[in-house]
Formats: C-alpha cells, structure tokens, sequence
C-alpha cells in the first residue's frame, strides 16, 4: 500500500525529501548475473496537484474525473479571477486554462501567473483552434495546448508529460509501464527488479520516459548524451537505442522502443 | 435593327465624337454653300443695277433736241452679242423706248410701268433666242436726257456663275475639310485616352483585390469627378464585404466553439465509461463526427480567410513536425513512419500552420490504408516537393481527378471520412501556387507529392 503524503508547499521540497530516500538505495548492492536483478523497492506515490480553469460544467466534470482516476488532486474553478487567485496561492503542479472564460480568457491567467514568477507548467484548451490562437497561447507563456474536443486520455497523457519535465512533480521518479527510472540515485527498475544498465543507456531511458508516448528527436538525444561540443559518431545513439532495446526485452518490460526512421526514437507504453 | 453599341467608353466616346464632327462638317458645307448662293444672288442684283446704271450714263440728249443712246464700243458688243445673255430697253420720262437691245424686249417693255423710286425685279419665262428664264429689273435713274426707266435683264444662266464658284470651292477649300475632321478626330482620341488612364489606373488596382487583399482601396486622386463617386461607392461596396468577411470569420470562431463543446463533453464522457461492444463502436462513431467537424471547419476558414503564404518556411522541419506528431498513432496502430531527406532545410514561401495541416492529413490517410506492419515514407526533396508513400492499394486512375473534390469518396472505402481532407489540402496547395498530386509508390501503395513553386536558394550546410 502506497503511502499518500501531502504536499502543502512546494514541489520542490517534495523532491528533494525523495532524493534523500533514493540516496539511500542508490547505496544498496545491485544484484548480478545478467542485467535483471531481484530487489523489491518502496515506492512513495506523490499527490499531483491540478488546478483546472474551465466555465463549461460538463467538460469539467468529464476532466476532473479523468485526472482522479489517474491519481490526481483536482481543483476546478470557472472563472479567470478564481483561476488567478487560485495560482497565486495555491503551488499546483500543473494548470489547465480553458480560453474562453465568462470574465475573461485564459491567456490573462496565465499572463498573471508568470507575472508572478509561477513556473507551473500550463496545458491551454481551446475551442478556437485558429492558427493565429495557437500562436497566442504558446507565445503567452503555455506550455502545451489541446483543441476542444480531445481524449480524456490524450488530455491525461499531456499533463503526465508536463509532470514528467526536470523539476516536475513526476520528473524525479519516471514510470513507465512496469519500468522506473530514478532520476537522482540513477537506477531503474523492471517489476521492482534492478536492470542493470551503463550510463549512457539510462540517459537515453530518462529522456525517452520524460517523452513516453512521443517522439524523442535523435538529435536531441545526442545533445543529452555528449552535449554540443562533443563530436558523436552518427551511430552512437543508435547503438545505445540497441542495447537498451534488448535488455528491456531480457527483462521482460512492457514498454518498447520503436524506431521513427529519420526523426527520433518513440518509447511506448503497453496497450491496455 | 441593331444599332451599333461598342463596349468600351473609349470606342463609344469616339463613335458619338466622329458623329457629331460629320454632322458639324455638314452643318459648316451647307451654311458655306447657303451664304455662297446668297453672295451670288446679291451680286447678281448689284450687277444688273450697275448695268442700269451704266446704261443711263451713256444716254444723251441728241443734236435734234431727242434722247438717245450712245454707248461706247464695248457696251455695244456685250449687248449685240447674238446669244442675247443681257438685255435691255430704256424708256423716258413719257414711256417712250429711247433705246432697247432686241425688238423682244423693246416690244416687251412697252406694256409694263415704268420704273417707281424703289428697283423692281421681274422674271421672264420662255425669252430671248434660247427660250430660256430671264431675270432682270426696272430702275429709274437720272441721266443727261431727264428721268429714265431702265429695263436689264439677265438669262438664267447666272447659275452656271454659282456652280462655278462652288466648284472652285470645292477644289480649293472644302477637301480641307475631311483632313480637319480626320485631325481632330485623332487628337480627340488621344485626348480621351490620356482622360481615361486614372480609369485604367484604377482598373488595375482593382484587379488586385481578392478575399486576401479585402483591406485595399481604390485611390480617388487624379480620377476625374465624374468617376469619383462611383469610386466612392465601390469603396463603400468594398467596406461592408469586409465587415462581411469579418462576420463570416467570427461566425467561424462561434461554430467552432458552439460545436466542439458538447463533442468534448460526449467525447470525453464515453471515454469515462468502461466497457466495449457498442460503446466502442460509440467511440468511433464520436471520433469520426469530431473529425468531420474539424474539417468541416478548415474548410470554412479556408473559404473565408485568405491564407497568408507569404513567409519563409522549411518543409524539412515542417515535416519532422508531423511525423514527430503523428508517429506515436501510426505505432499504436502497428504501423511504422519514416522520414527521408529532412537534414537540410528547404525554404518556400507560405503558411507553415496550413502546409503542417495538409501534410498531417496525407500522413494520417496513409496511416489509415497502409497495411500492418508497413511503413510509410514521408520524403522532403531539394527542389520543394514532399512526398508521402503508403504501401496500401494505391488510388485508381480513374479515381484521381474527383480524389480532390469536396465530400467525394472512393467507392467501398472504409468511411471514415468525410471526403474533406484531400480537398484541404488541394486548396491549400493551390493557395501557396503549387499543387498536390497522387501517383503510384515504387512498392505499389499511393504516393502523394506536395509541389510547391520556385523553392527558396536552400543555404548550404
């Protein structure tokens, strides 16, 4: 049974209690013989906090219940001044900002909220899917935007991968399918099972889980594993993509690497 | 019967012109030949009084006490010609015929008054050698031998006078006359062209306006004044089409709105609810419906709102963009995605959002007709084509003219479209002056290409 704590400040004292306790089993032996090893490990569940701005009742409603079915703390408000009120006071971990709202538009409610310094990742929902709304949105500070109508499950999707971000509230411990990545004792785990994994590899494993679901550039990839100065060989990313591969696949994980020939790499969770 | 209407006001404007100067250059000959004639006849008359005259000045009383006439040599011959053109008979004071050049006229004369103060014309019909009309008068003039009344007449041949000078005229004046008209026409001409280029001017800045260019008015200096309130009022006409457009755009937004709402509320409350069998089958049906509104919707602001093409884009990132978008549906339909050719930019001029919309649509109908575990290829070239390369069955000949219409589907498709995404993306190419085009892939599948013109100078790496 996972045991619920409760954030009352911010994110950031959150993770830095976790480090500690993943200090301590960074220390403990890894298992060898072959690369799946066998140790049982706490997990510790976070509570996400999600404010939602959203006037329409119904899609609030159909939001929120989404968000709590995976394990969310959902607030809703219906208007801009409840909306900006709320992020001042309250550190949320991600907000959702409906633009058209009875007194006023999302985008004030955001602009508010970076005025005041708050770096809460933002996911903006818009019926205007107007080229030039689009543009508004990200260029006002958001983070990521979803047109009106969407999934329930693409909705929770984008929120996992704002939360997954460095410094988001999922961005210390990443879980993907039955695989965890721990970002600061840099260990991960297959069912709770050591994997045994070189450096290189479990930076390629971080970014792809902090973009599960997506497509992880390999361009990109290259930049987290060598930084710009460093001359990489064209294969290295690939090679470490290939090992990766087959020791997930030794260690029976759900998730898979799939190959976008001339993009990037894309790490898929299991369909349920 | 028709009557000849040019169209243009140049022609018109002319026609009208090179009539009224023939009915001038008439109204000129005729008023020319009128006071001609008028001239002639005035001159006839002072001519047989300066006959008269000259008659009596030659009258004398003679060496027995009686009037008679003595005329010089030359006045003799002009009035014994045979002809008989002139003549004359001068009575005194008493009636009595002093002198007359022909028994005729002297027979003539002797039944009719004899002169009053004031000259008075007479005619002859059937006179003279000839028979012919004579005019002539009766005037009383003072003389050496007392009070005459002098008789002078003229045979009607005074018209042969008249002809000839006409005829003179004619030659020498009147073939001045077409050249004038003819000269005049031509500069009149030259001066409405000159007057109607602000017309032309305008004409041309007018053909430059079109649901992307509404905001451009037509420039009133220089027009003339007669023209500048029809100008006036095609701005005005101009005005309200674009509050029109405007309407038209926020009407867009509101559907937008209106509709996608309560699509999210279903969409996302069937999602909440766990089960399949006919709820999945819902699923879709809802799917399908939010992809419809979708298009629908593109193809409203397509209509409405002119793209702006006019910045520089790379195709070669656009494509990363929605291959990178839309992978993770083509791998969670078991489908794999490749793009070739994407390491350098292609620059083209347009609208980045609309070639992104129109590439994602020609991905997302591979991902749905390319079989499984199949790959599809998205290739960008140097010379600004995309290609996009299923390994399904391919579209048939026959099918690839209507393929881009509005709401046209191949017949025994799998339906869950609504026809709108090809013609989205063919007005979308034809906004950016290129053109989209399906062939056969290589493997067999359809092959689509994005061709876009004259492809910006790509910088070398």
């Amino acid at each position: 049974m996972p045991v619920r704590r409760r954030v009352a400040l911010a994110v950031r004292h959150n993770t830095a209690i976790i480090m500690t306790s993943q200090f301590d089993l960074a220390q403990s032996p890894r298992a060898s013989g072959g690369s799946c090893s066998v140790e049982a490990q706490e997990s510790e569940a976070l509570i996400v906090r999600v404010l939602i701005v959203e006037d329409e009742q119904r899609i609030a409603e159909i939001v929120t219940a989404a968000l709590r079915k995976a394990e969310f703390t959902v607030d809703v408000v219906a208007t801009a001044a409840d909306g900006a009120a709320a992020l001042a006071t309250i550190p949320y971990d991600v907000a959702i900002l409906d633009l058209g709202l009875p007194d006023g538009d999302g985008l004030d409610v955001l602009a508010a909220a970076r005025a005041k310094g708050r770096s809460v990742p933002v996911l903006i929902l818009t019926a205007r899917d107007a080229i030039e709304d689009r543009v508004l949105g990200l260029d006002a500070g958001a983070d990521d935007y979803l047109v009106k109508p969407f999934a329930t499950a693409e909705l929770v999707a984008r929120v996992k991968a704002l939360l997954r971000r460095p410094g988001g509230a999922l961005g210390a411990v990443l879980k993907a399918g039955n695989v965890t990545l721990d970002t600061m004792g840099r260990n991960v785990t297959v069912d709770d099972e050591n994997i045994l994994l070189s450096r290189r590899e479990v930076a390629v494993l971080e970014h792809l889980m902090r973009r599960l679901g997506r497509v992880a550039p390999r361009d990109v990839l290259e930049e987290k594993l060598y930084g710009i100065e460093e001359e990489v060989d064209s294969n290295a990313v690939p090679v470490h993509v290939h090992h990766l591969r087959r020791k997930l696949i030794e260690c029976n994980a759900t998730v898979e690497i799939h190959t976008v020939r001339g993009i990037g790499y894309l790490l898929a969770e299991p369909k349920l | 019967m028709r009557v000849f209407r040019p169209q243009s006001l140049q022609l018109q404007l002319t026609f009208r012109l090179g009539l009224l100067f023939l009915a001038a250059t008439g109204i000129a000959v005729g008023a020319l030949l009128y006071e001609t004639s008028r001239v002639a006849d005035e001159l006839g008359e002072e001519n047989l009084i300066e006959r008269a005259e000259a008659l009596a000045r030659f009258v004398v009383k003679g060496p027995s006490g009686d009037t008679v006439l003595n005329p010089p040599e030359d006045m003799a011959a002009f009035y014994a010609s045979p002809t008989q053109t002139s003549v004359f008979a001068i009575r005194d004071g008493r009636g009595e015929v002093i002198a007359a050049s022909g028994a005729e006229i002297e027979t003539l004369v002797q039944g009719r008054p004899l002169a009053g103060d004031e000259p008075r014309f007479f005619r002859l019909e059937s006179f003279g050698p000839a028979r012919q009309d004579y005019y002539g008068l009766d005037l009383k003039v003072e003389s050496a031998g007392g009070p005459l009344s002098v008789s002078v007449a003229q045979s009607g041949e005074t018209d042969a006078l008249l002809h000839a000078m006409l005829r003179e005229f004619v030659f020498d004046v009147a073939w001045i006359i077409p050249i004038f008209v003819a000269a005049t026409l031509l500069v009149a001409i030259l001066a409405i062209r000159t007057g109607l280029r602000p017309l032309r001017q305008v004409s041309a800045q007018a053909a430059k306006i079109d649901p992307g260019a509404i905001s451009v008015r037509l420039p009133i200096q220089n027009l003339p004044s007669e023209v500048i309130p029809l100008v006036e009022a095609v701005n005005r006409a101009f005005d309200r089409l674009e509050q029109g457009f405007a309407v038209q755009r926020r009407f867009t937004a509101d559907a937008a709105h209106e509709l996608r709402t309560p699509l999210t509320i279903i969409t996302g409350a069937l999602d909440g609810i766990e089960g399949d069998g006919e709820l999945a089958k819902l699923r879709k049906d809802v799917a399908r419906m939010n992809r419809l509104v979708d298009q629908l919707l593109r193809v409203a602001r397509l209509d409405s709102v002119a793209l702006d093409v006019s910045s520089d884009i790379d195709l070669a990132a656009i494509a990363s963009e929605a291959v990178e978008y839309l992978a993770p549906l083509a791998i969670s339909q078991e489908r794999s995605i490749a793009l070739v050719g994407a390491d350098r930019p292609v620059l083209v001029k347009g609208n980045r959002h609309a070639v992104e919309d129109a590439l994602r649509n020609l991905i997302e109908n591979a991902i749905a007709h390319t079989p499984p575990h199949t790959e599809i290829l998205v290739e960008v070239t140097n010379d600004g084509k995309v290609s996009i390369a299923d390994q399904g069955g391919g579209v048939r000949p026959e099918d690839r003219k209507r393929l881009f219409d509005r709401f046209w589907r191949a017949k025994g498709s799998p339906g869950t479209g609504a026809g709108l995404g090809l013609a989205i993306v063919k007005e979308t190419m034809k906004a950016h002056g290129g053109e989209v085009v399906v062939d056969d892939a290589p493997g067999g599948g359809a092959l689509f290409t994005l061709l876009f013109p004259h492809p910006a100078e790509t910088p070398h790496p």
